[in-house]
């Protein structure tokens, strides 16, 4: 089998981890906000596209002051957007998901399938349905590593995610808050009883969620190059499908399932081609919730009633 | 549990579905109830109405508008010189939304707004169910823009295309490919109607000639970013000539990413990535290896310097991809009607099929037996620093 793959190896696992970085920025949101409120948040996909929408308009705005984009900039304008998206993830919790707490789930992810439609269909009043280009491109060297290409840009991008990822995890392992999301995602009630905050911790989870997913919007668009209204879609459902992979409301079990899912797809599709991507993505979505519902890492399940 | 989020969506889905289906069906039924032979209550006094369907809105939006005022600019030009039999042409047009569903409501309300015929049409796959519609409504139908083959399989009588269909331009792309040099190609396309059926007549007459290797035939999912699989895939059949057959949101971005990969022969791409947003995706240095198939725009025409002065002078903006295409279907269409001397159905479209070299900007018509263009019209373009097609190579040799 390692023969097959042998002169393929190393760029297929590059390809994975890269695409997989994304998925697994993504994917945090999407598993710390279920972790937490136990709610599949569909307008999470748009925040990364919000995010990258937010960064044109700022970039563009930068860029038309000082005629040029530089990596700092590109940084600084990442650190914005993260603040922003955070703030509009914030919004959608008090404005869409807030009311309906005690309301049956269903209820709610209706609401959240509408916020999603919402966000898209209003960037396209917007911006227009014509994909927009990214005013700072990542240019940069490309060289030869294990028979493998890999460039510069995505060297930086990675560095990026993987920055983000370590930040993170300090913050909810290591700091008080941290811990009261930990407590939270336990046991709601007990946590209240206990004097934590919980509508503080929901926003500050939504918060931190949709920065991330922003700061991934961010390092496509300036990847890519291309921007659109409906960016937000598929990579939500993947994210989605990486946070299942690696159990959902798991932490280590988010950045695990992205890598994980982006690995899966760049060898499926090297073995069945192309077009079988998202077939062989949305298979192990549903291979693991038939078999593993609980992810790689198990995410430990309370049913309440 | 974990488990409950995803069937529960599901199963919320499919109301939604089911509603949807239904309006789909319910209007695709509304076509069939017209029938009349008339199309649509055309008065003997009054414009002469021509219906348009084209994208006015999603993301072919921009070719609406260069439609709509080539169609407008042949229709102006007609009532100034006195209108047909002293009737006036009116243009009604309507957004398509390049959206199959889109196109079906559009269709019909045009019908019910009683056009005898109809001169748009731009994506091949919205364009392809207001057929029956129109059809059944007995309204023909000059198609300026859309070319799958599908379009001609539908087998209508009442159907012309004056672009080239998908069978023309695949072959001036393997004239193009052999004149290059090209040994081993490798066929991408978009799962699109109009890009599946570009690739597949592309790689049957290949097979056919046998003188180029199809190393790669695939699909790529269109809306997406990141094309890194496909670009892989790519790569390991080693070809020296790739095919593109999508439009250019893809388009641009599979350039990029194969170029940086280290892909360095030349990359064609067909008619639905001819447009300028194509070098801006794919960004500066991306852009010196692509070429296009295109019928010719105005800027590439000789002689068209007046039409484009007043096409400029009456909309304030340059003409763009197809302007030229809707002008002459108003005006093939508005010369089959003044040669019927009626708008009756079948005295238009036997109109139509006598026209004998009525000329056009992409040469003399005279459609074929399916309603087609006897003669192509397929250049080569590449980008030019500007990012905007130029005319390379008019095959003419």
């Amino acid at each position: 089998m390692i023969d097959f793959f042998s002169d393929q190896l190393f760029q297929l696992v590059w390809n994975g981890l890269f695409v997989g970085s994304f998925y697994a920025l993504v994917a945090l949101g999407y598993s710390m906000v279920y972790g937490i409120i136990k709610l599949l948040n569909f307008a999470h996909g748009d925040i990364y596209m919000l995010g990258s929408f937010i960064a044109f308009v700022v970039l563009g705005g930068a860029v038309g002051l000082l005629g040029t984009a530089s990596l700092p900039i590109l940084l600084l304008v990442l650190l914005i957007t993260m603040i922003l998206t955070g703030g509009i993830g914030v919004l959608i919790e008090r404005v869409a998901y807030k009311p309906l707490r005690s309301s049956p789930r269903l209820a709610v992810l209706i609401t959240a399938v509408g916020v999603s439609f919402t966000i898209e269909y209003g960037v396209r009043l917007i911006f227009g349905a014509e994909p927009k280009v990214f005013p700072f491109r990542m240019g940069g060297e490309t060289f030869s590593v294990l028979g493998g290409r890999i460039s510069l840009p995505q060297v930086v991008l990675m560095l990026i995610a993987g920055g983000l990822m370590w930040i993170l995890q300090a913050y909810i392992m290591r700091s008080r808050e941290g811990r009261a999301m930990r407590a939270i995602a336990l046991d709601p009630r007990a946590s209240l009883l206990m004097g934590v905050n919980v509508d503080r911790v929901i926003s500050r989870t939504f918060f931190i969620g949709s920065a991330l997913a922003g700061a991934a919007g961010v390092m496509a668009g300036a990847y890519y190059g291309s921007i659109d209204f409906l960016m937000g879609f598929t990579i939500g459902l993947k994210a989605f499908t990486a946070a299942v992979i690696g159990g959902i409301g798991n932490l280590y079990g988010a950045m695990l399932g992205g890598l994980v899912l982006g690995l899966l797809e760049s060898f499926g599709t090297f073995v069945l081609g192309g077009e079988w991507r998202d077939v062989f993505t949305f298979a192990c979505l549903i291979l693991f919730l038939s078999i593993r519902p609980t992810g790689i890492l198990g995410a430990r399940v309370v049913e309440r009633m | 549990m974990t488990m409950h989020g995803q069937p529960r969506a599901a199963r919320a889905l499919v109301p939604l579905a089911l509603a949807a289906t239904a309006a789909l069906i319910l209007s695709g039924c509304a076509g069939g109830l017209g029938g009349q032979d008339t199309g649509g209550g055309d008065s003997a006094d009054g414009p002469i109405k021509l219906g348009m369907l084209a994208p006015f809105s999603g993301s072919e939006s921009a070719f609406g508008v260069y439609m709509e005022n080539g169609g407008q600019l042949a229709v102006d030009e007609i009532n100034a010189a006195g209108g047909i039999d002293g009737r006036e042409l009116e243009l009604i047009t309507e957004d398509d939304a390049c959206d199959a569903t889109a196109s079906v409501a559009a269709a019909n309300k045009l019908v019910t707004q009683g056009i005898v015929a109809s001169v748009g049409g731009y994506c091949s796959g919205a364009t392809l169910p207001t057929l029956p519609i129109f059809n059944d409504a007995g309204i023909p139908m000059v198609i300026p823009a859309a070319n799958s083959n599908k379009l001609v399989d539908a087998g209508l009588d009442t159907v012309f295309l004056i672009n080239g269909t998908g069978t023309q331009q695949a072959a001036a792309t393997l004239k193009y490919a052999l004149k290059s040099g090209a040994t081993k190609v490798a066929v991408l396309n978009d799962n699109t109607d109009y890009s599946k059926d570009l690739a597949t007549s592309f790689v049957n007459q290949a097979t056919e000639d046998g003188t180029l290797e199809i190393v790669l035939d695939q699909s790529v999912t269109p809306g997406e970013k990141d094309y890194s699989a496909n670009v892989n895939n790519v790569m390991n059949a080693n070809p020296d000539f790739v095919v593109w057959t999508g439009y250019y949101q893809e388009g641009a971005l599979i350039t990029r990413q194969l170029i940086d990969a280290g892909y360095t022969g030349p990359i064609l791409v067909g008619d639905g990535s001819v447009d300028k947003k194509f070098a801006e995706i794919a960004g500066p240095g991306y852009t010196d290896t692509v070429v296009g198939t295109f019928t010719q725009t105005p800027d590439m025409l000789e002689g068209a310097g007046d039409w484009i002065a007043s096409y400029t002078e009456a909309f304030g903006a340059d003409p763009g991809p197809y302007s030229t295409q809707s002008y002459d279907a108003v005006r093939v269409m508005a010369e089959a009607i003044s040669n019927a001397g009626s708008t009756e159905t079948d005295a238009v479209v036997a109109a139509l099929r006598e026209l004998d070299g009525f000329p056009i900007f992409s040469g003399p018509l005279t459609f074929t037996e399916e309603g087609t263009l006897s003669e192509g019209g397929f250049a080569i373009v590449q980008i030019g620093p500007d990012g905007t097609f130029v005319l390379k190579d008019d095959l003419q040799s």
